[in-house]
């Protein structure tokens, strides 16, 4: 009677639990496939498009990876999700633009097994939303096929005279390798040459970006600015690495007035000192913002071309052990590359870490270059006082 | 007993799950971020030296344990040996050794800002393994 009384009080304990550890486990379950289902396409009708759009911005926004960053009072942001809503005030406060925003995003599945869509994508003209679809990135390589489908679907195409701006905003993009990029497709790689494949197939008539910006670590390398220079006049990237709040795109707001009675250049040159002043004011780890003319640097990479090729190279053929012992360091500290035409077409904003080993360093000649430690042992250093 | 196993599944299911959640580098940055909390509501230097300092020797003692734990492929060695490289300036500095002068007392909350910075960083630039990130979780987030 005992064991028997025991049983009738246990059983609906026994419900209960399992009842409470069920949802919870089916929550789990559906956290992990978080579907977004509800945006599948929406496209309004062209009737919006008898303004022109004498800006045309392309914002390609990298969110496959750790993009986890914090602020000073320990507020987490995710730097995709937060460049994504500054791209979308770009849009919507420019009333003489299109916008493209392609926001990239992890792989996931529906029930542990249907693959959803891993690409979002904003097309903005007049300050208005035209089109919110989800697409799909390439599953195998890494290529802008869909991408440059929705490109040039949307592409308001009117005018010769349209002033373009591509933006890019991720990790670093690896000049070699590259496999893990996308943390949601490991065996998938993507480098610096993916991503210049890409910029071919947006600028096939073969006009150029009258400005890119790399809003990634380490954008300012020799190889990454001659390689996207085929596709750009004017470059805005950090030599260093960037913190994950990336550049201000304030100033892309209201580019009628931004660029009225001035040059790309001058605008890219008011863009990287807000960019710099926005990130000194928060950041205590190095700030570097460098404006590349592209016409201008040319003399200066055709010098560096072949000793930097030959580190990539090198460094292509080591193991990934090896790989993790090798840092960057600024261009000017290796002698093959402290040429007096590294100066030429550059023009730096820098500040140093307040904390470390380079918080003394004054200057960074804007591009930067790989530093194998073993190697620079070896060779004599050149001081921060003799850069000047 | 047709409960109990299915009571076993689903406990199994969220005990597998955990680790899942908790598998991403954001919280090796979260626990930087919730020490220069710490250090910020520290009332004297004193206690924001021992809070960083205890902060970056945990975290340093958990990676020398995932590296003698044997489970970890050579390159998270290398991986693990480049965030320890990264720490232990951090702690050199703090203490004002090895040709640091150390962090002024009034400093202190901008330099915890800073290892949090330079951390976040560090962790997105070097490719360590699940497994690897996982162990380091388990010994100093889930364990401290």
């Amino acid at each position: 009677m005992h064991s028997r009384h025991n049983r009738f009080i246990r059983a609906p304990a026994h419900s209960t639990l399992f009842a409470g550890v069920g949802c919870a486990a089916i929550a789990l379950f559906l956290s992990s496939c978080s579907a977004d289902l509800s945006v599948q396409r929406e496209t309004q009708q062209a009737e919006g498009f008898e303004h022109t759009a004498p800006y045309s911005i392309v914002c390609v926004i990298h969110g496959d990876g750790e993009y986890l960053y914090h602020d000073t009072s320990g507020i987490e942001y995710r730097a995709d999700e937060q460049a994504v809503r500054a791209a979308q005030r770009v849009a919507q406060q420019n009333p003489d633009a299109e916008v493209f925003i392609f926001h990239q995003r992890p792989r996931r599945h529906f029930l542990f097994y249907f693959p959803l869509r891993d690409g979002e994508f904003y097309y903005y003209r007049n300050g208005r939303l035209i089109a919110h679809e989800l697409y799909w990135r390439n599953q195998e390589e890494a290529t802008f096929d869909g991408e440059v489908e929705l490109y040039r679907r949307f592409h308001a195409d009117d005018r010769r005279d349209q002033v373009s701006l591509f933006l890019y905003c991720g990790h670093a993009i690896p000049e070699f390798g590259g496999a893990g990029y996308d943390a949601s497709y490991p065996d998938r790689a993507f480098t610096v040459r993916d991503l210049a494949g890409g910029l071919k197939e947006l600028t096939r008539d073969s006009t150029k970006f009258d400005l890119m910006i790399l809003s990634t670590c380490f954008g300012g390398t020799p190889y990454t600015i001659g390689s996207l220079g085929s596709f750009a006049r004017t470059i805005i990237a950090s030599p260093e690495n960037l913190h994950l709040s990336y550049f201000d795109l304030q100033p892309l707001e209201r580019l009628d007035l931004g660029m009225r009675n001035s040059t790309v250049p001058d605008f890219a040159r008011r863009f990287a000192r807000h960019a710099f002043d926005r990130l000194t004011k928060d950041v205590q780890t190095a700030v570097s913002v460098t404006v590349y003319d592209v016409d201008r640097v040319r003399g200066f990479l055709r010098s560096v071309q072949s000793v930097y090729d030959h580190t990539l190279t090198t460094l292509q053929g080591r193991s990934k052990a090896s790989l993790a012992a090798i840092d960057r360091c600024d261009c000017a500290e290796v002698p093959a590359f402290a040429l007096p035409a590294i100066a030429e077409g550059v023009e730096v904003f820098y500040r140093p870490a307040r904390f470390g080993r380079s918080k003394l360093k004054q200057s960074h000649s804007g591009w930067e270059c790989w530093n194998d430690r073993a190697q620079q042992a070896a060779e004599p250093r050149v001081h921060d006082s003799e850069l000047k | 007993m047709t409960i109990r196993r299915a009571f076993g599944f689903v406990a199994a299911m969220l005990i597998l799950a955990l680790p899942l959640n908790a598998g991403d580098k954001g919280q090796i940055q979260k626990y930087f971020s919730d020490a220069a909390i710490k250090v910020k509501a520290a009332a004297s230097a004193t206690e924001k030296r021992a809070i960083l300092n205890e902060s970056l020797k945990s975290m340093s003692d958990a990676l020398a344990k995932v590296q003698s734990s044997g489970l970890v492929s050579k390159d998270d060695l290398a991986g693990i040996d480049r965030i320890k490289a990264v720490l232990q300036e951090k702690q050199d500095e703090l203490a004002g050794i090895n040709g640091y002068a150390p962090v002024p007392d009034e400093q202190l909350d901008s330099f915890s800002n800073y290892v949090v910075q330079d951390m976040e960083q560090a962790v997105t630039t070097i490719t360590i393994s699940l497994v690897a990130l996982l162990l380091i979780i388990i010994l100093v987030v889930l364990l401290v």
